[in-house]
């Protein structure tokens, strides 16, 4: 059994004999077995789920294989798997171990080949004196494979694996080996350095905004800093979102769009009003031109869980409904995709870019708060829709129409914005930290209340094309049911809502908010 | 759980080492994590994983656990098969145990210990009648019994009752013969079979190990016979006898 385990690499190719050579002065002996060659693909999400979990996930000689970091080259899970071309949605790999192993790590996130490698191997038995294998290596020459076939040559890496007992011998094999022929200890695995050498990046491409600001620096500034970094986000997820990759693509895109729209509200002093105006049109209709899908990849995400409301005799007959969803989510996409790609949409990604690129040095004669620190304006906005929506809140009560609810909840997102965006960086934990988590659980059940709401509207509208397809009549009903049980819930979330709020308006918290923000 | 396996003869020279190594390694090779722990002073299972015969602190230290076990706990050339060597000291092995209050019950709590570690355990005995037998009987799942067809063998049945027997732990510790060494061109050995084999027709296991030269050149190779003569009778023998090991072991659970 392989106990411990050392990679390194040489810039140079390694022959085998040099290694017989270094070692048969420590009175070892090395014997070859057949050298191989394998053809791998390296996958992980777009955002490096995996890799942030210190997990590698391999193809090689048809099957998927993942291994944690530093236990060599051990699988704990694998299955059968066709080559991966395109992306892998979990779901589409067969039940069993890997799936479940990788499941919970990558959820709704499709698996992408990040790095095809070619990679000659030759295995060496280190034997003692009593002819025991006392450490086994590799002599491994990668290869990355682009996609037009060509090969690009990475390090050479030497593999070392112990054997169970003899730890000293695997010691002394590494510093030998290491002194004679100049190897180093290979900082990166070799997927990241594939991954890297075929221009990606093995940690992922995120969505967190995480820019740094300083208080006392110009709003204007700080305000293009972050809308850029939203911006970048944008762009990143697009070809996802217009490919449908999966569905976090879209999401993300449509989260930093809807981020960007409340930075230009909140600080809009800051901003050529003109310009700012367009803009704000072009991001709202952007905002637009992606709800339906995003709405419809949510039913079809949800579809199984929302399904579970309703009791089990009838879950079955809500197929049907599945079916509808996934045909409207189809006819949805098609319509944004050409939007997407439209000049409009090209022309608005433009005018954004440019817009940011030039704010600073822009005439201020119509920016009023382009040279306030932005440390003050953000307090004064946060302050302010804080206020706004302990007002709002106040005045609801069980009987409020549901617009009521449903604009306190947009002020809540506002504010999530304002205090993650500007918040975050600019002010005190200790104060912004809690603030969140209150506001968390108010747009918990604010948002499950109008989720209900939509979701039930939906099913109505839905009503007549789901009652033309066979099981149609059965499915209706059990859509009765799941309706009846969807407006219980929005009404347990109302009923939910006072306390919820209290919290979030309670006057220690108000103190907190004053203390912070000032008054 | 591991699933602990003892190849056991009161006679020497029967093939309980050969058998040991053989299907431990079939096990590794069939992707289970295996140990083989050699309980044999004379340490033949360690020299033919060429492993050395080396206990630290020597057998006492072992059973007093006071140095976890795996630390003598050597990986083979295999994958997946390590192995617990043996040393000379291992003739103290009663003495060692005789320590405990009770003695018979403390090879299975040093087992205990890696088990966790391993799907199966094989467990080498010295031939001899002994606190260490009494300890391998309590501390198997089953034991494993080469049997050379001989007008006498039917004593070995005989003898093995009465040391199993009156095991109280958990009932009488399963036990699983087969015919080792045969020749089955003398007629002397083949009557042998068949009459045991109708008298004992629930220990004797269909699969049997013929008198072979490549099991006696293991001595020479240091390997089991799968690896230096695969395809040979001896190594498909092996592969039939854990074959039926592994069903008899799945129907018992
Ligand atoms: N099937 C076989 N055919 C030929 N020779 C065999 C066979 N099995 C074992 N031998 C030989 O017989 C001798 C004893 O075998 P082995 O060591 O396996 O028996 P054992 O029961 O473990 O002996 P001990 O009681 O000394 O531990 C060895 O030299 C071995 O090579
Ligand atoms: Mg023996």
């Amino acid at each position: 059994m392989t106990d411990r385990t050392a990679e390194l690499v040489a810039e140079r190719e390694l022959a085998p004999e040099e290694i017989a050579a270094a070692l048969a002065e420590l009175g070892l002996a090395v014997r070859a077995a057949d050298a191989d060659t394998i053809e791998r693909v390296y996958l992980d999400t777009f955002d490096g789920l995996l890799h942030a979990e210190g997990l590698t996930l391999r193809w090689q000689r048809g099957q998927l294989e993942l291994l944690p970091a530093g236990r060599g080259d051990i699988p704990f899970a694998a299955a059968a798997c066709p080559d991966p071309a395109g992306p892998l949605p979990v779901a589409q790999l067969s039940p069993g171990p890997l799936r479940d192993a990788l499941h919970p790590v990558i959820d709704v996130r499709a698996l992408l080949a990040l790095a095809r490698v070619r990679v000659h191997s030759t295995p060496l038995a280190v034997l003692d004196a009593l002819d025991k294998t006392v450490a086994r290596l590799a002599v491994e020459t990668p290869a990355l494979v682009s996609g037009s076939g060509r090969e690009a040559l990475l390090r050479p890496r030497l593999r070392l694996a112990g054997v169970r007992g003899y730890e000293r011998e695997l010691a002394l094999v590494r510093d030998r080996l290491s002194g004679a022929l100049g190897l180093e200890p290979a900082g990166a695995t070799l997927a990241d350095e594939a991954v890297r050498a075929a221009g990606g990046r093995p940690e992922g491409t995120g969505a967190k905004v995480d820019v740094a600001l300083d208080a006392n620096e110009r709003a204007d500034a700080a305000a293009a800093a972050v809308l850029s970094r939203m911006l970048e986000i944008a762009d990143d997820n697009l070809p996802g979102t217009i490919a449908d990759t999966d569905s976090e693509f879209l999401h993300d895109y449509r989260v930093s769009v809807r981020r960007s729209r409340a930075v230009l509200r909140e600080l809009k002093g800051v901003f050529p009003p003109g310009e700012l105006g367009e803009l704000r049109a072009e991001l709202r209709w952007l905002q637009q031109v992606t709800g339906p899908s995003r709405d419809l990849d949510v039913y079809v995400l949800e579809f199984d869980a929302t399904r579970a409301l309703v009791p089990g005799e009838e879950r079955a007959e809500l197929e049907p409904l599945r079916a509808v969803l996934g045909g409207r989510r189809l006819v949805a996409r098609r319509q944004m995709v050409q939007e997407l790609r439209s000049p409009r949409a090209v022309g608005a990604r433009a005018r954004w870019g440019s817009m940011l690129e030039r704010l600073v040095a822009l005439p201020g004669e119509d920016r009023p708060d382009a040279t306030a620190p932005i440390g003050e304006l953000a307090a004064a906005r946060i302050r302010r829709v804080y206020r706004r929506m302990v007002r709002m809140g106040r005045a609801i009560g069980p009987d409020s129409p549901a617009e009521e609810y449903h604009e306190l909840r947009k002020q809540g997102k506002e504010l999530r914005y304002l205090l993650e965006l500007l918040g975050v960086p600019l002010f005190d934990a200790g104060v912004v930290k809690p603030m969140i988590r209150a506001l968390k659980g108010l747009q918990d059940v604010l948002g499950r209340h109008q989720d209900r709401e939509v979701q039930t509207a939906t099913l109505r509208a839905l009503a007549d094309e789901v009652s033309a397809l066979p099981g149609g009549p059965a499915c209706l009903i059990a859509m009765g049911v799941l309706v009846d049980r969807l407006e219980r819930d929005a009404a347990a979330a109302r009923a939910e809502f006072a306390d919820a709020f209290a919290s979030f308006a309670s006057a220690e918290q108000r103190a907190r908010v004053r203390k912070a923000f000032g008054a | 759980m591991s699933i602990v396996l003892a190849t056991y003869n009161i006679k020497g020279g029967v093939g309980k080492t050969s058998a040991a190594v053989n299907l431990a390694y079939l096990a590794a090779r069939g992707g289970h994590r295996t140990l083989l722990w050699d309980l044999d002073p004379q340490a033949a299972s360690t020299f033919l994983f060429r492993v050395r015969p080396k206990l630290r602190g020597g057998a006492r230290k072992l059973v007093r656990m006071h140095a976890p076990v795996v630390q003598q706990i050597k990986g083979t050339d295999h994958d997946r098969l390590d192995l617990l060597p043996a040393d000379f000291s291992l003739r103290h092995l009663d003495l060692a145990l005789d320590a405990f209050k009770r003695p018979t019950t403390r090879l299975a709590r040093v087992l205990e210990s890696v088990t966790p570690d391993y799907d199966y355990v094989f467990l080498d005995c010295p031939p001899s009648i002994s606190l260490v037998s009494e300890s391998v009987f309590e501390a198997a799942d089953a034991l494993l019994v080469p049997v050379i067809p001989a007008t006498l063998s039917s004593r070995t049945f005989e003898q093995l009752e009465e040391l199993t027997g009156d095991d109280t732990s958990g009932g009488p510790v399963q036990v699983l013969a087969f015919f080792s060494m045969v020749e089955a061109r003398r007629a002397l050995h083949r009557g042998a079979m068949a009459r045991l084999r109708e008298v004992h027709h629930l220990t004797m296991l269909g699969a049997a190990i013929p008198a072979s030269e490549d099991v006696e050149r293991m001595g020479d190779e240091r390997n089991p016979v799968a690896v230096f003569a695969p395809g040979s009778i001896a190594a498909v023998s092996y592969e039939a006898l854990w074959w039926d090991v592994q069903r008899r072991m799945r129907a018992g659970r």
